[in-house]
């Protein structure tokens, strides 16, 4: 699948900003935020939600009619894409809400019931965004239940390097706890990748030639000539393929930088070793490889429609 | 004339017309909003199409508005080539063009050569050459198939191409013989979808399994040019297991005419006759000699008989039976040479004769013969074959197709039920026609028409020394039965010849200077050639296009047409109609745009040019211009009394078919009738129309046919026998010596086959592979590179080669690699496939356009991509030391051999540049304005 | 409308049976599907770089051919390629405006152009690669079975079935209601074992491909003459003896 620029700023951007809205609203359920915290939490809500904006903004571009982008809400009944529209609108109320409650206050039983509201709509929406993914049978690398598992892991993930840093930025220190939420999920996310990775490379094709062109069985099939010399659509779009030597040195490189040196990052910051320069490094490289890794997620993925083109799917 | 019928829809109009985007001729509707082109569709009355429409037809609309049409008549300003010209008026134009033409015929005629391509008004355009006064008259066939066109004319009085069809409704077996896409496009089409659906079985004979060959039940991958072996080896196979139609031989054909052996004797050869000049034959009941015609005979197909001169003398049969029985036949023999297993061949010949014999189809038509035989029904043998430029293009093409026609007739599948049919107005008396017109009074017409058939040498256009006349040597010792011209010569010998010979080249919707060229790089040479003193070789060139193709650069007045959709034209009886074997049929095309460029449709300025040059037949006596249009011209202009240009709704009362007196209301009724005219054969006629009494009295009656007699099928062809006789000294006109060889080996009255003769003289340890082309389906030779959607399709082409090939030449799909021939490099991009034959690489014809043509961009694929075979091929055979270089053609009807080309093939060096070459320079299309010129 | 709609059983489901043994690669449908599609009701099918060096366009229907070995026998095999309006079309259910829906009353799917905002997403759905994106307008298009043709009341009754159906020249296309097992293309689906593209995936396509066949003349090859060599064969002399009578 060719990997959109508004696409991948629209999932890793979104990413970083409901993971980090999660994590604020998690803290705050659980009451680990520190008390008066309110303009650490409003910088945090304010940050996420200029990420997400970003995000949503990028995938409105992406559309070939904007003016029309609110029609995207109307199908919530069976569409992702449009329940994505709708949690990710609903995401803002709620995100202002929860800043607003602990900037005035409010009482505990509130602010930690928005807490959760805030986790569940925030990871709702990455959860949505990543079904707009996972429902598409005709892309086996993305019809799996990796798909969705890896877009909360990524963003839970995201959303901790950042805590983390914004901790540090705020109190000088990224904090045990947020060190250990930030460690350990950038090595669950590491594990996830490679769980995907090996995953998709083990999965056979979705259908041979001959079967997408109802040959009988066992028969084989090779594409003569195509319908038309130049690319068309479908071929921009689903024909998009990488060479898998290229794919293998870009795998490493994401698992380096996306999530190997954020954990190591994030344990220097835990033991305070220039904590706003490592929590700092950790993001940038989460931010970098995460972009990557999601180039990958498209590169490598394959339409089923292109064997009818003879590419390899 | 407002030409169009009000629909159902408010605003939106339909006119019925007929399709141009190719040859096929279909019925379609065209469907204008406010004067608009809408959408074209298939006419579902229309007896060619039935409704349905290719893809070239349903791109009709893009053709309307490409950018490639030309819009003024034009005269060149830079060197010829150049592409440089300023916009005339018509009337200056016609004035440059009369003054020439004028000088040219108070001269010497024959300094004019006029040719003409796939044009359908060959009718109108041959009769202003014989007006004129020309030999040098020629259209599209000896380019393309008069292989076919000669073998089929001379052998059963009709022939493949567009002139027969299969029984659709019938055939059980069905063999296709290197066909990819024919003039029949459509027909063809809904046929085999016809014999699909009735589990017919199709067997396709064809290097390339693409297209047609695709479809059908069986592949046979033949070796390029080997197929006559293949049908020897068949009819080996037939004569083995005595599977022969005798009835249908002694009634039809001339199988049991006896042949005089006695070699050395001026007669040899030919048949014996009685004293009143009828043919012999051996009555095995009465033991003695009868007319060969003779009604209650028992006739011997076998056997050596004693003519009253002392001479022996075999049946025609006796002498085939001898030939193909022979070892040298048998499936075993050939199967290397044509690459065909020999159990492959044995079994096809076994389904033949299952089906041809144990499987008649039986229709409860009664129906009397020309003998005045009733038979109570119709019995066909269900066996159809159809064959196309695979065999024609090669330069043993016409004795190929003559022992295809050969192997119909000793199966009795010759328009019978089931078999292959004639389409009206065929089948004609052998051989098809008159002799070619020789001679004129000074100012008068030719004494006929400029193509004809000849029957012996001494219709030959030859001189005293026994060479040709013509400037395409057609008709000469060196084409003796060039029956439609050479015309794929016609610029070499212009070039060759000189100024005093030629004068002005005319040519009509043809790309001479490209993809009809056998050699582009040289034909483009040739036509910029100028002598010593700066003067072309050719000095004048007119090109009557509707497109910016390659030729018009070549050009010093251009013509421009119109396209199809804004001009009337004619699909005549008298040229290429659109009859079928259910009846004739012919077709008209209106205008139903109006062209928004100053063009003329090319039929009205020919018969406009007639008029002011005063020819006879255009312009009265004192040269008053006869008509004032082709519209006109249809209507009025009669060829014989009673006969003209369109034989519906003639008469006063538009009743008349075929003859009657011209009708100032036929168009009206063409019109009204969908722009075509049919005349359903009754069912007895529909079969055995060689020797049906009704179809042949009705078609006499039509002026169809000039006799009723029963059209004598011809086994063995006699005017072959009587060239070889004069090159081994008989009579008086005699081949000079350097071709005596050459007619004595190929005139055998018998089907032979020969290696083809490039690949004959060719070093095939250096070219081992053959190299042809097709037609694509959705193109249209040049004419479809300007259309927006059929470039979409196909604005490149690839060399195909085996997969077991390529492997061995590590080439790989896409590679760029070098094409290379005994006449240049080519290079271009590679494809791989399993369905060739191993030995052979192909191509799509015509898709590589010359940089700067059709309006396309400079960096267009066609031109940067596309490439032309063409290029490797040549117009002339191998040089002979001290011998000028024979043209590169069957040597007996003069056709192209295209497809004798034989090559090497390699990969490219890494990193070359991703363009076609050759890639001549670009030469696109600069017009000047003239202050007022108009746009 | 985006849910795909509750279709009573024995609803019509009108769609396309596609003759893989007949279809001679020829372009008809294709050209013509656009030709209507262009001059039709319904907005233009977009051109772009007419006369340049990458000409390209949107088409409902697209012309491939393949090289196919089975059971040892090889051939090539021609396949359009068009919308297969399936009965659990995923392409419906991802459009998030409601533009792509399935109609009830003859299952026909289609894009309304006026909601659709280009979000591409029912391309990706497809796994027929049978939606293209109009670059010019912005909204997704696909074939309609050309529904302007099929109920035009104005039409003559034999002309109201689909442009590539009705120009196909070797009647490689058919047309009809095949949720009726009575209709001549449930029968011919029926006689001729018509599938279903990419079954495993789910969609239950409505158009149905026929599979290529191969006819055979079942006979004994002739056997090699026996020995004699030269000369004519007795069966043929025996041919040859027999009376004749013209
Ligand atoms: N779409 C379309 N239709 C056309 C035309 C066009 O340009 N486009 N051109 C028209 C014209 S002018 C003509 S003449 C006709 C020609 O129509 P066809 O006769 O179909 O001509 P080609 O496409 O040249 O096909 C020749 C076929 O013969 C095969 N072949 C080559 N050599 C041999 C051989 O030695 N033996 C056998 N058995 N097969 C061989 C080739 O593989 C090819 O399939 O088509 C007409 N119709
Ligand atoms: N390598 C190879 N070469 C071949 C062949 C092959 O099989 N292989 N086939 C050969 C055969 S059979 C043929 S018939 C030739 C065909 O070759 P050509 O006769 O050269 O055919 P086109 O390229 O179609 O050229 C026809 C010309 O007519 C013009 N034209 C189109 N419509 C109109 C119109 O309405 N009015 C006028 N006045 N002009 C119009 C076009 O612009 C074009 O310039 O090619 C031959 N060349
Ligand atoms: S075959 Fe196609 S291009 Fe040729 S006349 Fe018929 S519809 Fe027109
Ligand atoms: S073929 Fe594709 S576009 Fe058509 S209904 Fe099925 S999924 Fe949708
Ligand atoms: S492109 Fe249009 S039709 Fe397709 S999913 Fe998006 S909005 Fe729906
Ligand atoms: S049904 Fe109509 S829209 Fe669909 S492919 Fe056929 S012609 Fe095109
Ligand atoms: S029109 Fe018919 S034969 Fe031609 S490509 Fe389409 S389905 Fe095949
Ligand atoms: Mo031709």
């Amino acid at each position: 699948m060719k990997p959109a620029a508004s696409v991948l700023l629209l999932t890793t951007a979104t990413g970083f900003g409901f993971g980090l809205l999660a994590w604020l609203g998690a803290y705050c359920a659980v009451g680990f935020l520190p008390t008066h915290a309110r303009l650490f939490v409003a910088a945090g809500v304010g940050i996420s939600l200029a990420l997400i904006s970003l995000g949503l903004g990028a995938s409105v571009f992406h559309l070939e009619r904007k003016e029309r982008a609110w029609r995207a809400f109307s199908q919530w009944r069976s569409s992702w894409l449009s329940r994505e529209g709708i949690a990710g609108v609903l995401s803002y109320p709620v995100a202002i809400a929860f800043a607003l409650a602990l900037w005035r206050d409010e009482p505990p039983l509130w602010t930690r019931l928005l807490g959760v509201v805030l986790v569940l709509v925030s990871l709702g929406t990455v959860y949505c965004t990543a079904m707009i993914y996972a429902s598409l049978k005709p892309i086996r690398q993305w019809h799996n239940a990796h798909t969705a598992a890896d877009y909360l892991i990524y963003a839970v993930f995201s959303g901790a390097v950042l805590y983390a840093l914004l901790n540090t930025v705020a109190h000088g220190t990224a904090g045990t706890v947020a060190s250990v939420a930030a460690v350990t999920s950038a090595g669950i996310a590491l594990l996830a990748k490679r769980a995907y990775w090996r995953h998709i490379d083990a999965q056979a094709p979705l259908a041979t030639l001959a079967a997408a062109i109802g040959m009988p069985g066992g028969a084989e099939a090779r594409a003569l000539d195509a319908p038309h010399f130049t690319e068309n659509f479908v071929l921009r779009q689903m024909g998009f393929s990488i060479a898998r030597r290229h794919a293998k040195k870009l795998r490493r490189i994401a698992l380096a930088i996306g999530f190997a040196l954020p954990l190591a990052c994030s344990v220097l910051a835990g033991c305070a070793l220039l904590p706003l320069a490592t929590a700092s490094l950790a993001v940038l490289c989460a931010g970098g490889g995460l972009l990557l890794e999601r180039w990958l997620f498209f590169a490598e993925a394959t339409h089923v429609a292109a064997v009818y083109y003879g590419r390899k799917i | 004339m407002e030409a169009t019928t009000q629909s159902t829809a408010p605003k939106r109009t339909v006119a019925c017309t007929t399709c141009y985007m190719c040859a096929c001729r279909c019925g379609i509707k065209v469907h204008l909003q406010d004067g608009k082109l809408r959408y074209i569709e298939g006419n579902r009355d229309h007896p060619i199409n039935r409704g349905v429409l290719c893809g070239k037809g349903s791109a009709g609309i893009m053709t309307a508005v490409s950018p490639a049409r030309l819009s003024n008549p034009l005269r060149r300003t830079g060197p010829r080539g150049s592409g440089q010209f300023e916009a005339i008026s018509w009337d200056e134009a016609l004035r440059i063009a009369t003054d020439r033409l004028a000088r040219i015929r108070a001269t010497d005629p024959n300094r004019l050569a006029l040719y003409t391509g796939r044009d359908q008004s060959q009718a109108l355009t041959s009769y202003f050459a014989q007006m004129f006064g020309t030999i040098n008259y020629a259209a599209h066939g000896g380019f393309c198939s008069v292989d076919m066109a000669a073998a089929g004319l001379y052998s059963v009085g009709g022939s493949f191409w567009e002139f027969g069809e299969p029984d659709w409704e019938h055939a059980r077996l069905f063999l296709l013989f290197g066909v990819a896409e024919d003039h029949d496009s459509n027909p063809i089409k809904l046929g085999l979808g016809k014999l699909k659906d009735r589990g017919a079985k199709i067997i396709s004979i064809n290097p390339v399994r693409t297209g047609y060959s695709a479809i059908a039940d069986e592949f046979v991958a033949i070796t390029p040019g080997t197929d006559g072996l293949l049908i020897f080896a068949l009819i080996h196979c037939l004569l083995d297991a005595g599977k022969i139609d005798t009835e249908f031989l002694i009634r039809y054909t001339n199988a049991h005419h006896l042949v005089v052996d006695a070699p050395g004797d001026p007669l040899h050869g030919l048949f014996a006759r009685d004293p009143a000049g009828f043919e012999l034959c051996f009555d095995r009941t009465a033991g003695a000699l009868r007319a060969a015609r003779a009604l209650g005979t028992d006739p011997a197909l076998n056997g050596v008989f004693t003519l009253p001169d002392g001479h022996r003398a075999r049946p025609a049969f006796a002498l085939l039976a001898e030939r193909y029985a022979d070892p040298q036949y048998a499936p075993e023999a050939v199967a290397s040479r044509c690459g065909i297993d020999a159990g492959t061949i044995r079994r096809i010949a076994a389904e033949l004769a299952e089906v041809a014999f144990n499987q008649p189809v039986v229709l409860q038509q009664a129906w009397t013969d020309t003998d005045g035989h009733r038979h109570a029904s119709m019995t066909g043998r269900p066996v159809a074959m159809h064959a196309m430029r695979g065999v024609s293009a090669h330069s043993n093409g016409f004795h190929t197709c003559r022992a295809i026609h050969v192997l119909q007739m000793l199966l009795g599948a010759i328009d019978t039920p089931g078999s292959w049919r004639y389409k009206s107005p065929f089948p004609r008396q052998i051989p098809g026609g008159p002799a070619p017109g020789r001679a004129r009074v000074p100012g008068g017409p030719l004494d006929g028409s400029p193509l004809g058939f000849p029957r012996g040498p001494e219709d030959l256009l030859v001189d005293e020394a026994g060479e040709a006349l013509r400037l395409d040597r057609a008709f000469s010792w060196e084409a003796p039965l060039a029956v439609h011209g050479l015309m794929h010569m016609a610029i070499a010998r212009a070039y060759e010849a000189g100024p005093d010979r030629i004068d002005t080249l005319f040519l009509f919707m043809s790309n001479m200077a490209w993809n009809s060229a056998m050699n582009p790089g040289e034909t483009t040479r040739m036509l910029s050639a100028c002598d010593a003193a700066g003067n072309y070789r050719i000095p004048f060139v007119i090109v009557a296009d509707a497109f910016a193709s390659e030729t018009v650069a070549y050009a010093d007045l251009v013509l421009p047409d119109t396209t199809y959709l804004e001009r009337y034209d004619c699909i005549s009886l008298l040229d290429r109609p659109i009859g079928s074997a259910h009846g004739p049929a012919d077709a008209i095309r209106i205008p139903v745009l109006r062209p928004d460029r100053d063009v003329r449709p090319f039929q009205d300025v020919l018969i406009d040019l007639a008029g002011r040059l005063g020819l006879p037949e255009f312009a009265t006596g004192t040269g008053v211009p006869l008509y004032s249009s082709y519209a006109d011209y249809m209507v009025r202009h009669e060829r014989r009394p009673g006969i003209g240009p369109l034989a519906g709704f003639r008469g006063k009362d538009g009743q008349a078919i075929g003859v009657g007196a011209p009708n100032p209301r036929q168009l009206d009724r063409y019109i009204k009738n969908g722009s075509f005219w049919q005349h359903e054969l009754p069912a007895e006629q529909l079969y055995f129309k060689h020797a049906n009494r009704a179809y042949l009295a009705g078609a006499k009656a039509m002026g169809l046919l000039e006799s009723d007699d029963q059209i004598v099928l011809q086994l063995y062809c006699e005017p072959l026998q009587r060239f070889r006789l004069a090159a081994e000294g008989h009579g008086s006109r005699r081949p000079p010596e350097r071709l005596r060889a050459r007619i004595s080996r190929f005139f055998d009255p018998l089907p032979i086959w020969y290696q083809p003769l490039e690949q004959a003289m060719t070093d095939r340890a250096k070219f081992p592979l053959y190299a042809i082309t097709q037609r694509p389906m959705a193109m249209y030779h040049s004419w479809g590179s300007h259309n927006a959607w059929l470039r979409q399709i196909l604005p490149e082409n690839r060399i195909y080669l085996h997969r077991d090939l390529a492997v061995q030449l590590g080439i790989r799909d896409e590679d760029w690699v070098w094409v290379r021939s005994r006449n240049g490099n080519l290079k271009c991009r590679a494809r791989t496939m399993s369905g060739v034959n191993r030995d052979t690489v192909w191509t799509w014809n015509a898709i590589g356009k010359r940089t700067g043509a059709w309006a396309l961009a400079h960096d267009a694929p066609e031109f940067r991509r596309g490439f032309l075979l063409n290029h490797l091929i040549s117009e002339y055979l191998p040089d002979r030391p001290g011998q000028a270089a024979d043209s590169n053609s069957d040597p007996i009807t003069g056709q192209a051999a295209w497809f004798d080309l034989t090559v090497s093939i390699e990969p490219c060096e890494p990193n070359t540049p991703d363009e076609t070459s050759p890639r001549p320079a670009a030469n696109p299309l600069r017009v000047r304005r003239t202050a007022e010129g108009t746009l | 409308m985006t849910m795909l709609p509750e279709r009573p059983a024995g609803a019509k489901r009108l769609g396309l049976v596609i003759d893989l043994d007949t279809c001679v690669g020829c372009h008809a449908c294709a050209v013509n599907c656009k030709e209507w599609n262009t001059g039709g009701e319904a907005a233009i099918l977009p051109d772009y770089d007419k006369h340049g060096p990458e000409p390209d366009g949107v088409w409902f229907n697209r012309i491939h051919s393949y090289e196919t070995n089975s059971g040892g026998c090889s051939r090539t095999v021609n396949f359009p390629r068009s919308c297969l309006h399936c009965e659990d079309a995923l392409c419906v259910t991802v459009c998030p405006t409601g533009a792509s829906y399935k109609r009830v009353e003859d299952g026909i799917v289609l894009v309304d152009t006026d909601k659709c905002i280009g979000c591409q997403l029912c391309s990706w759905a497809c796994p027929y690669g049978a939606r293209e994106l109009d670059e010019n307008a912005g909204v997704m298009r696909k074939c309609t079975l050309c529904i302007d043709r099929i109920y035009d009341e104005k039409l003559p009754p034999a002309e109201r079935e689909p442009a590539c159906v009705a120009t196909c020249p070797s009647r490689a296309r058919h047309f009809g209601d095949l949720a009726d097992p009575d209709s001549e293309v449930s029968k011919l689906v029926e006689a001729r074992g018509g599938v279903d593209l990419l079954a495993g995936l789910g969609y239950r396509p409505t158009n149905k491909y026929l599979p290529p066949r191969r006819a055979t003349i079942p006979t004994p090859p002739v056997q090699p003459a026996t020995a004699s060599g030269k000369g004519l064969s007795a069966a043929l002399l025996g041919l040859l003896d027999k009376a004749l009578s013209r």
